[in-house]
């Protein structure tokens, strides 16, 4: 089952990035968080996908992404 | 199997290489059909736990992938390494550590230009609508990973300030989390050769373009991986010290790639901006965090017809990580320290990228191996890497850690170490107290000199050496030859 919401920063909107495709029928959907930028498989198992299931040390805060470190500053 | 030198001489390519690994039992192919996740990853962990002797794994029947090819594992033994080097399986970890350190300055590069008309990496171009998954069997590698995530590509770069420049090209390992269908991250710190000339486009406002090789000459991902000075081609520096030609042609944005690779990505980095990336389950066996990084757009794929995308597991060792630059880790350290201090016969620095490291040395003095130590953490690999330095005897092999435990036992006071404060340190260190600075040790644990009072102890000298080496071997072939 396909859903929009993020596992990671619980945000609405993914989108549709690719679909696996086996003997024609869509086996599985990759799709991408748009605020967080996490990308998964609707197959994957829950403790990677599902908010409900994944460890809260893996959650990103949509409320607060200035709190990420930007690389190669001048 | 006398033509072992030959053979590994004569790989130009991924596929030679998998020929030769499947030849000689080191290689498998996965047919059953496989989810990506946590199939592909389940397989590639449960292979890892032979350090020794574990095969390739080439995948054809992914779930959602038909008719895609997928390879982990190439170099994720010490026997498939072996093969590499034109050496028997069998062959130990410190033999094939001589091997590499003996072939420093032995060869010259035989580089070659191949017309781009003629590249195998060409027979198939994607210029437009480009979709990476469309290309690429991917899988999350480890469960909590930000994305899918490419973990081997050799990526090749001219520099933006002096693009004419053959010697300063860059090519070096760096992860790269794809963000949609077109466009990638590419992790790099400031001082890896990538940071440095992102730094240098940004800069200047010029622009900085890339060529991402896939599934490459076997020697590449060896020989590139470990910094050498930053004028040396390492094109050049890999076809020397595999004593073998390397074959080169140009990507459709005028990089110099191998020509026989897999698949090749061009793209060209979005000046000043940056995006979300990680985590990533990095070598010493702990996630990276979320930082924002350097985004690359797509502007071409070329790749070979039915293309094998290689790609690694890397996480908690062993993994294929720890067998893929752990020999070309040490060797260098070798050579600079044996050009202040020929004392030292073998360094191993086999551990999460020399994060532990042991060296043998044969002590001057009372001491010696601690100012050898120091040393250590001077020659570049150290200044960042080496954090616990072993120092032991040039009596134990330091690739033989019971003989190793046995010197720690026997030879070390309690006060025969050295902690140094404050120094630098890899920023994934999952021990730092802050991220890029850290503690370092050095345990001497070589024997006692005058004017030490305590001596040497009367040793038990077990028989050792060449004879004994065979005769081991032999054990053990008569072992298995009982079960056939
Ligand atoms: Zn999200």
């Amino acid at each position: 089952m396909t859903t929009t919401v993020c596992g990671r920063c619980k945000s609405s909107g993914a989108v549709t990035d690719h679909q696996g495709r086996q003997d024609g029928a869509v086996v599985w959907t990759i799709l991408r968080c748009p605020t967080c930028n996490f990308s998964w498989r609707d197959s994957e198992p829950a403790r990677a996908i599902d908010p409900a299931a994944r460890s809260v040390d893996f959650a990103v805060d949509a409320d607060d992404l200035q709190r990420y470190p930007k690389i190669l500053q001048q | 199997m006398n033509d072992l030198p030959n053979r590994a001489r004569s790989i130009s390519s991924l596929r030679d290489f998998l020929e030769l690994l499947e030849d000689s039992g080191q290689a498998i192919t996965w047919s059953d059909p496989v989810m990506p996740e946590p199939g592909v990853r389940n397989i590639a962990v449960a292979a890892s736990r032979d350090a020794n002797g574990a095969p390739a794994i080439v995948f054809d029947n992914i779930t959602g992938y038909p008719g895609k090819r997928l390879a982990v594992g190439v170099h994720g033994s010490w026997d498939n390494i072996a093969l590499l080097l034109g050496r028997p399986k069998g062959t130990t970890i410190r033999e094939l550590f001589f091997e590499i350190a003996g072939r420093w300055g032995d060869q010259e590069a035989q580089i070659s230009f191949v017309p781009e008309a003629q590249a195998p990496v060409h027979e198939c171009r994607l210029e437009q609508d480009i979709n990476l998954y469309d290309v690429l069997p991917v899988y999350r590698i480890n469960e909590y990973d930000g994305g899918f995530y490419i973990g081997k590509a050799s990526v090749a770069s001219r520099d933006p300030l002096d693009p004419d420049n053959f010697g300063k090209q860059n090519v070096g390992i760096y992860r790269l989390q794809i963000q949609g269908p077109d466009s990638f991250t590419l992790m790099t710190i400031p001082s890896h050769d990538m940071g440095r000339q992102i730094m240098a486009a940004e800069r200047e406002g010029v622009p900085l373009k890339i060529a991402v090789m896939l599934g490459n000459h076997p020697g590449l991902a060896v020989f590139a991986a470990t910094p050498i000075g930053y004028e040396e081609s390492e094109y050049s520096y890999a076809s020397a010290m595999m004593g073998a030609p390397i074959r080169l042609t140009k990507s459709g944005n005028g990089i110099d790639i191998l020509a026989d690779s897999e698949i090749v990505i061009e793209a060209e980095l979005q000046l000043g901006e940056r995006e979300l990336e990680g985590p990533f389950g990095e070598f010493p066996g702990s996630y990276s965090g979320v930082r924002k990084a350097p985004i690359f757009k797509v502007t071409a794929v070329s790749h070979r017809r039915d293309p094998i995308f290689e790609n690694i597991y890397i996480g908690r060792g062993w993994t294929e990580h720890d067998t893929l630059i752990g020999l070309h880790t040490s060797a260098p350290i070798y050579a600079q320290l044996r050009q202040s201090f020929p004392e030292v016969t073998a360094v191993n620095a086999l551990y999460q990228h020399g994060l532990t490291g042991i060296i043998s040395v044969k002590n001057r003095m009372a001491g010696f191996a601690k100012t050898v130590a120091l040393r250590a953490l001077s020659t570049p690999h150290g200044v960042m890497y080496l954090k616990n330095l072993i120092m032991v005897d040039a009596d134990v092999d330091p690739f033989d850690l019971n003989q190793v435990m046995w010197a720690l036992s026997t030879r070390t006071r309690a006060d025969d170490i050295i902690v140094l404060p404050n120094m630098p340190a890899v920023p994934i260190d999952p021990s730092a107290v802050i991220p890029g600075k850290g503690h370092r040790l050095i345990i001497d644990a070589t024997s006692y000199l005058p004017p030490d009072p305590v001596g040497e102890a009367h040793l038990v000298t077990p028989p050792t050496g060449d004879e004994i080496d065979a005769l081991s071997k032999r054990i053990r072939e008569m072992q298995l030859g009982a079960l056939s």
